[in-house]
């Protein structure tokens, strides 16, 4: 081009750039990735799922033949749970080898099954469309992602477990693991159910304080989880809280550095 | 292609200590046995250099002991809560692979015991010119000096090496607070147990009241945290 040319070089006419309409920031809905449709063959893929596509699993917690998938999140829970059993079991020995994880894994079965049914009312009074079926799902999910991370702690729990003779401390110990684990298995829930169209959160929320109360007591129901007794279940009832606090009072005095 | 022995690959340790994230993420995402055998090999021999300089104080037994236990440590750890931080990385917002988070921590663990190893002749030059190590020497300024100076390179390269870490969970691709909750929780995981298997495996310097020993005859008796209850208790009672 001649710097002297008087005409200035023409510019092709640009199209104004597309400004996308301002969209509020909403969630996505289940399913709209492709790769959240792709079944779930497998435990080891529902596991997998669990813990880093947990919406893939939503998604097909909603579809029909969940049973499988259901079935799978079950078993894991049970296998995982077993297996943690067996690591609180190792404190005592002898018959807790098999009487921890029996009710350990029995103890968490039964909580999310009578906590199950007043979920599905909280869910159902607060607007949420979802099916029963479905949350029992979602309550299967909880307790595999719950259970798997309890046999990821499981190995500091059985370092632990060789090295005191403490009661109380591996009842605190155990307690701290269960809570963290649990903290994840309902953050898995919630979001589960935030997919359920809910008007409020309110009724899940207490529910939640609910399954926290039922695990808990279902530890002193089931006890001696840890230590030993000369019957299988307790032979008198007792809140769990009377209960800590008679462990606490034992371990303060020094009868509870002892595994009997 | 045939796996390059150990040896050859001694030009990947600048990067590793200058924290070159981007090239250290592309270690972490290819499971590589002479890599692994690398960092696994800095760890024996960095912070078995420094645990024999820690324990030649008390006798050259305890420093062959303490040269042992040091890595056995860190080995130790990584293992105990490998599967802990495979599970909670993906919870956490860090979708990595149970390869490549334990690949993170053993190059985090290769750092620290590389600069450990670093400050071992230091160590020993500073031992070497302490007097004897006797009964009652809690009041020894020597004793508290040298204390002090574990304390330090100690603290130096674990926090180097959690630096090190975070900036490879960055490029992980976590961003920052991802990165540095993830780095929280392995963190506290690592101590919790690290803690213990150290007041397993004590003693470190040695106490010169007491004879020689790997481990203390009531090792697997009470656990680190009883113990600060219990002097907290004894404090303040």
């Amino acid at each position: 081009m001649n710097i002297n040319d008087p005409l200035p070089p023409q510019i092709p006419p640009q199209a104004p750039p597309v400004i996308p309409p301002a969209t509020p920031r909403t969630q996505n809905a289940l399913g709209d990735d492709p790769a959240e449709r792709q079944p779930i063959s497998n435990f080891l893929a529902a596991v997998e799922c669990v813990l880093r596509h947990p919406r893939r699993v939503m998604f097909q917690l909603r579809q029909p033949g969940a049973g499988k998938l259901i079935g799978a999140l079950l078993f894991v829970s049970i296998v995982c749970s077993l297996v943690y059993g067996a690591v609180v079991g190792s404190f005592s020995g002898g018959v807790q080898w098999w009487a921890a994880p029996v009710k350990i894994s029995g103890g968490l079965l039964i909580s999310a099954l009578i906590c199950l049914p007043s979920l599905y009312i909280f869910a159902s009074l607060s607007g949420a469309q979802v099916r029963l079926a479905e949350l029992f799902g979602l309550v299967a999910g909880l307790l595999t992602l719950m259970t798997v991370l309890l046999v990821g702690f499981a190995p500091v729990a059985w370092i632990f477990s060789q090295s005191t003779n403490s009661v109380a401390w591996m009842g605190f110990l155990h307690l701290a693991f269960w809570f963290i684990s649990t903290a994840f298995g309902l953050r898995f829930l919630s979001v589960g159910f935030s997919h359920a169209q809910a008007k409020s959160n309110a009724g899940f929320n207490v529910w939640v304080i609910i399954f926290m109360l039922v695990m808990v007591q279902m530890t002193t129901a089931l006890r001696p989880l840890i230590g030993t007794s000369d019957s299988f279940l307790p032979k008198t009832k007792q809140f769990f809280v009377a209960h800590w606090g008679e462990c606490m009072d034992q371990a303060s005095k020094g009868n509870g550095a002892n595994r009997d | 292609m045939p796996a390059k022995p150990i040896l050859r690959r001694p030009s990947e340790i600048p990067p590793l200590l200058r924290g070159e994230a981007e090239r250290i993420a592309g270690w972490t995402a290819q499971w590589q046995w002479h890599r692994l055998a690398l960092h696994l090999s800095l760890i024996v021999v960095g912070a078995g250099a420094y645990g024999a300089a820690m324990g030649w104080w008390r006798d050259p037994q305890q420093a062959l002991f303490v040269a042992i236990k040091f890595p056995l440590i860190i080995l130790l750890t990584t293992l105990g809560n490998a599967l802990l931080n495979a599970l909670l990385a993906p919870l956490l917002g860090l979708n990595i692979p149970f390869r490549q988070s334990f690949s993170a921590v053993v190059v985090s663990f290769a750092i620290v015991a590389a600069i450990l190893g670093a400050f071992s002749p230091l160590i020993a030059f500073m031992t070497w010119n302490a007097p004897p190590l006797v009964a009652g020497a809690g009041a020894n300024p020597a004793y508290n000096f040298i204390l002090l100076g574990h304390v330090a390179v100690i603290a130096l390269a674990g926090v180097t090496g959690n630096v090190r870490l975070f900036q490879l969970l960055v490029k992980l691709g976590g961003g920052q607070r991802v990165a540095l909750r993830v780095l929280g929780a392995w963190l506290a995981g690592n101590l919790f147990l690290g803690s213990q298997l150290a007041w397993i495996l004590r003693p470190f310097i040695g106490s010169p009241a007491l004879p020689v020993a790997f481990i203390r005859s009531d090792a697997w008796h009470g656990n680190f945290y009883e113990t600060v209850f219990h002097t907290l208790q004894t404090i303040f009672h």
